[in-house]
This record gives structure tokens, C-alpha cells and sequence, in this order.
């Protein structure tokens, strides 16, 4: 836990819709170091959503600022920070966003391509991430004929491909079981331990629970 | 990969895939076959004209050749004037008027027909299939007249003006000299051809011819030889090969522009059609692009997965379209080789590369800036906001 992989400093930001504008952020500063396992939690609407956007440089704070691995993303553009997010950050979504016709291979594969790994390497690499996440038997299979709990595993490998600095997950077990639920915290801690670092927004307390660190957002403000 | 799964996402909507490319299919059709409408018959015209070797026309004031009934009289004097004029090699009188042809024999079979009467076959009127040009006394008829008659080279036929009956009108017998074909002739057209002589005889026109073809020199413009012979007579037109094709395209011109609108019609169709599909399959997707997007997958990569579902679509839709127009084309052609008082040679739709790879490539042009425009819409779309309003 020494190099720090993403450092925030009093963000806000404010959504407009329509006339009304909703603050999301009520300035919120964290540091995530190398390592860290990070449990966002808070209730519905609260922002956590939004924290892990900003961390990631999906979305842009109305003010305060973000340092990902040195850098700071309000000097980037749109590409930049879409390239960035390419090599350096995994997302895990709750819905998995797994492309219906692709085999769990093509899936993981997906991002290396976009990174322009060669063919033959990314194959090699994605089978190897699949193996990892313990799916070495489901490489050809499409996410129609996986269970929900591979199929996010299929998304966490498309998210480990690349090998992030940090992976960033929203809910990666609303759609989940109890018992599937275990699962992906089990493969987090696992990847956890082997030096990925992780970031995961859920209302899920077990998995909240098993995470090194837990913040909770309430209302836009973190309470410690 | 994107276009990958786009395109496997084919087979999971079997009736949506079949149905866009049947429309697409039918549209390039359309467009194919109104293309080659548009460019085919002044194309095939021009090249039935050009092959002739006479340069210009001499018709009554007014009228292009087998345009009207009417005639030029005084053809002698006028002929001698003509032939004075400087450039003018030979000139090649042509009468038409109709005929009654009948057998010789008393089995009473009997047609009605258009003569040529002229004195060589040079003019290119006709090509001989059998026998030889008629001579005085002998008469050359098409495949349709010695069918329906059943006569053959060197049987006698009797002639006599079309509608003339009873034993008072003038007739005459001829021999069959030989079989042709006739290049100007409309379809269902019955012709034969006498010399020019005998059919003013048969025809009470003596001295008058409908239109002449005359062939000038080399080294002589047509257009000086036309404005000399003007010079000398008013009361004849002369035109030009280009003015033919000219005054021929004018007449046309309510094809081609029918032809025009039926291709723009057939584009914006297809254009409506493809856009609309990758319109719906884009919003169906809204929440895996604004994933992508977010995973880190630039624009461009996503734009160019989803758009590649409409080139394909227009890939395979437009070459089947292409094939069926060809047939659409074949079908088309024998319904209006029967448009009244056009020779059958010219053909509407000469089924030429060009048209077929104009009309692929336009619609493959326009069907892919329709999946453009949906494609780049949905990334121009805030990824934050796309996953907050995707998100359960
Ligand atoms: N793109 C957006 N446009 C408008 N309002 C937004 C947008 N994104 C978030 N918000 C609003 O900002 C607030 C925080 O949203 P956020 O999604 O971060 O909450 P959350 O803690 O993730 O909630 P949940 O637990 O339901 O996922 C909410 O009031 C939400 O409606
Ligand atoms: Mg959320």
C-alpha cells in the first residue's frame, strides 16, 4: 500500500435536468493506494454511482479535482480519458454489458483488441484471464448460455484484461444471488490478494463486509 | 468484434434481417432498373443510328422518318437540288405506305403490311436474312409476313394499297426476292420492302418519298451540308444524326424523368429503411454502448461496429437487388418493347456494369450514412448520463 493509484479532492458535481439541478457530490475527497479493496456503500441515490465515475474519468466533477496514477483528468480530453480508461481502469457493471453474440473469449478479448493487442497475444491473454477467474471450461460458451454469476465473471475478466491499475465495480451483485454473491466476493478478495486494486459501489453489506475498507456516501458527503 | 456481434445478432432476429434485406433487395432493384431506363434507350438508339453510314435525314417539314403519313412530293426536282450541293455523295429515297399482301393462290390468306419502297438496301433499314434485295417486280418481306402467309423466296404474292378493295383499285403481283429483318420496326409491325418505283406505282404517290437518307462526304461537316441544302429548299426539314437523338431524347425526356424520380424515390426508401433498422438497433443497445464507451472503446471503434450492421445489410441486400434487377430489367423490357411507334431494336433497358455499380454504390453510400447518423448520435451521447439512465 504505498504508490497511490487514484487521489480525489472535494468534488462536487451537479446534474442538471431540465430546470432542476441536482447536486450528486457534495465535496468528496478520498485516495485509493495500490492494493486497496474499497467498499463504497450508502443508500440509493446517495452518489455512489457518481464517485466511482469520476474516479474512473467517465464523467467530469463540476469542481474539485481527480489524480489518476499522477495524472490529472480534468486536462484530458474525452479520447484521452476513454484511452486512459482502455489500459488503466476495469469496470464491472451490474447489468454485466457483455456483448450477447460473442463467446466469453471474443468478450474478454473485446478491450485488447481496442488496445490493439496482437491477435494470437489477446487470445492467449484472454484465455488466461478466463482461467482465472475460474471459466477456463466456458471460453466458447455466449452470455446466453452462461448463469448470471459467470457472466459477471466474464465481465470482471473484460475488466481485468488489460491489467488496470484499478478496477472500479457499481452493484456487481444486484443481479446475483446470495450464494453467487459469495462467489464474485471470494474472486475479488482473491484478486485482491494477488495486487489488484479495487473499488466497489453496492448496497450489498456481506460483500461491503469483506472488502479492506468501507466508506459510506450519504447524500453526496462521505462519512468515515 | 463489435461488427462481429452485430452481425451474428443477424440470426437472432431472422424475420427483422429478412424483411430489411428484401426491402433493400427491392429497392436496389428499382434503382438499378430505373438507372439503366434512364440511360438505355438514348444509348441504343443513338448506337442503331450511328451504325448506319447516312449522316442526315430529309423529311417533310415537321417530322421525323415513319413519324407521319405525310410525304414529300416533287421528289425528282428536289433530288436534283439536293444532289447539286456541295458534300452530298448519295441520297437514298425511302416511301412507306401501307399494303395488302396476298397469297397468289386461291387460299385466300392475306396481310396488311408496311412497304418501304427504296432501291438499295444500304440504308440499313433492313438486314437480309434470306434471299436477296428486291429487284423491280419482286418484293422482300419479314419473317412475319412469310409466316402468315406461308410463302416462301420465289413464290408470287399479290399487292395491292391497303384498303383498297373490289377489282377497280391498282394491284400488282411480285415475286418474294428474300426474307429480312427490320430494325425500325415496331413490335407486331408486319413490313416488306419493294423498289421504291413500284410501290409509288402501287401506292398512286408517284414522285414522292417519305423521308431520304443521305450520306455525305468526307471531310464535310453535316451541319454546313444541312444549312446548304435548307439554303436551296423550304419545304423540307433535314436533320442531323445528333438532332435525331436530340429530338428523340426530348420526346423521351418524360421517361427519364419518371425514371429519375423512381430512383430518387427507390434510394430515399432504402436510405428511410436502413436508417430506421440501425435507428432501432441502436437504442436497443443504448446500455452495452454506454458500457462500452466507459470500458474505454473510442468512438470510432463503436460508431464502426454499429455501422457495419448497415453495410452489411446493404452489402447483401443491394447485391440481390442487383441480380433482380437484371430480371426486373428482362420482364420490364418485353411489356414496353410494345410502347406504340418505337422500333423494337431500341432496347429501354440495356442492362449495363455501370448502371448495376452506380446503383450498388449509391445505395451502399447512402445505406451507410444512415447507420451513420444513429451510430453517431448514440456516442455523442454523455457516457455518465447513458449509464445513469440505463442503469435499474
Ligand atoms: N446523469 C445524471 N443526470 C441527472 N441526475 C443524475 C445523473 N446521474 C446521477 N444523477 C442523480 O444524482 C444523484 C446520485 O446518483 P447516483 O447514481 O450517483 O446514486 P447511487 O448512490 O449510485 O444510487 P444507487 O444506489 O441507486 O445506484 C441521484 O439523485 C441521481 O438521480
Ligand atoms: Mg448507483
Amino acid at each position: 500500500m504505498s504508490e497511490i493509484v487514484v487521489a480525489a479532492r472535494d468534488l462536487t458535481r451537479d446534474y442538471r435536468t431540465g430546470r432542476s439541478r441536482v447536486r450528486a457530490l457534495r465535496g468528496v475527497s478520498i485516495a485509493v493506494p495500490d492494493g486497496d479493496f474499497l467498499a463504497v456503500t450508502g443508500p440509493s441515490g446517495s452518489g455512489k454511482s457518481t464517485l466511482l465515475h469520476l474516479l474512473g474519468g467517465v464523467d467530469t466533477p463540476t469542481s474539485g479535482e481527480v489524480v489518476f496514477l499522477g495524472r490529472d483528468l480534468a486536462g484530458m480530453s474525452v479520447e484521452e480519458r476513454a484511452a486512459l480508461r482502455l489500459e488503466q481502469v476495469g469496470l464491472v457493471f451490474q447489468r454485466f454489458h457483455l456483448l450477447p453474440m460473442l463467446t466469453a473469449l471474443e468478450n474478454v478479448e473485446l478491450p485488447l483488441a481496442a488496445a490493439r493487442v496482437p491477435r494470437k497475444l489477446r487470445r492467449a491473454r484472454a484465455a488466461a484471464v478466463l482461467e482465472r477467474v475460474a471459466l477456463a471450461d466456458r471460453l466458447h460458451h455466449r452470455p446466453g448460455e452462461l448463469s448470471g454469476g459467470q457472466c459477471q465473471r466474464v465481465a470482471i475478466a473484460r475488466a481485468l484484461a488489460n491489467e488496470p491499475a484499478l478496477v472500479l465495480a457499481d452493484e456487481p451483485t444486484g443481479e446475483l444471488d446470495r450464494a453467487t454473491s459469495r462467489q464474485v466476493l471470494a474472486l475479488f478478495q482473491s484478486l485482491n490478494a494477488d495486487g489488484t486494486t479495487l473499488v466497489v459501489a453496492t448496497h450489498d453489506l456481506e460483500l461491503a463486509a469483506g472488502a479492506k475498507r468501507m466508506i459510506e456516501v450519504v447524500d453526496g458527503r462521505t462519512i468515515p | 468484434m463489435l461488427a462481429l456481434n452485430s452481425i451474428r445478432e443477424f440470426r437472432t432476429r431472422p424475420l427483422r434481417t429478412l424483411l430489411t434485406l428484401a426491402g433493400v433487395a427491392v429497392t436496389t432493384a428499382m434503382l438499378a432498373d430505373m438507372l439503366m431506363l434512364g440511360r438505355g434507350i438514348t444509348r441504343s438508339f443513338g448506337e442503331l443510328l450511328e451504325s448506319r453510314g447516312y449522316e442526315l435525314r430529309l423529311t417533310p417539314k415537321g417530322t421525323l422518318p415513319f413519324d407521319t403519313e405525310a410525304t414529300v412530293p416533287g421528289f425528282a426536282t428536289l433530288r436534283d437540288s439536293v444532289e447539286s450541293v456541295a458534300g452530298v455523295e448519295r441520297v437514298a429515297p425511302v416511301l412507306a405506305a401501307s399494303v395488302t399482301v396476298e397469297t397468289s393462290d386461291d387460299s385466300g390468306r392475306s396481310v396488311e403490311a408496311l412497304a418501304l419502297g427504296m432501291d438499295s438496301g444500304d440504308q440499313g433499314l433492313y438486314r437480309l436474312t434470306e434471299g436477296e434485295t428486291p429487284r423491280p417486280g419482286e418484293v422482300l418481306t419479314d419473317a412475319d409476313v412469310r409466316g402468315s402467309l406461308g410463302v416462301e423466296p420465289g413464290s408470287a404474292v399479290r399487292l395491292r394499297p391497303a384498303g383498297a378493295t373490289g377489282a377497280w383499285g391498282r394491284r400488282t403481283t411480285a415475286r418474294v426476292s428474300g426474307t429480312g429483318e427490320f430494325v425500325f420496326a415496331s413490335r407486331g409491325d408486319l413490313q416488306v420492302v419493294m423498289r421504291l418505283d413500284d410501290l409509288q406505282a402501287l401506292s398512286s404517290q408517284e414522285d414522292r418519298v417519305s423521308f431520304a437518307m443521305i450520306r455525305i462526304g468526307e471531310g464535310f461537316e453535316p451541319d454546313s451540308v444541312r444549312a446548304a441544302i435548307l439554303a436551296r429548299n423550304d419545304r423540307v426539314e433535314i436533320v442531323t444524326l445528333a438532332g435525331i437523338s436530340e429530338r428523340l431524347d426530348a420526346r423521351l425526356s418524360y421517361f427519364r424523368q419518371t425514371a429519375l424520380i423512381l430512383a430518387t424515390v427507390s434510394l430515399v426508401v432504402a436510405t428511410l429503411l436502413v436508417g430506421t433498422l440501425t435507428a432501432v438497433s441502436v437504442s436497443e443497445r443504448l446500455g452495452l454502448i454506454a458500457a462500452l464507451r466507459a470500458v474505454g472503446l473510442s468512438r470510432r471503434r463503436i460508431v464502426g461496429g454499429l455501422a457495419a450492421e448497415s453495410v452489411v445489410l446493404c452489402s447483401i441486400g443491394g447485391a440481390i437487388g442487383v441480380a433482380l434487377s437484371v430480371v426486373v430489367a428482362g420482364y420490364l423490357e418485353s411489356i414496353l418493347s410494345d410502347f406504340p411507334g418505337l422500333p423494337v431494336a431500341v432496347r429501354f433497358f440495356v442492362v449495363s456494369a455501370d448502371s448495376l455499380v452506380t446503383a450498388f454504390a449509391l445505395l451502399l453510400v447512402s445505406g451507410t450514412v444512415a447507420g451513420l447518423i444513429p451510430a453517431l448520435n448514440a456516442t455523442r451521447l454523455e457516457v455518465a448520463s447513458m449509464l445513469h439512465k440505463e442503469a435499474p
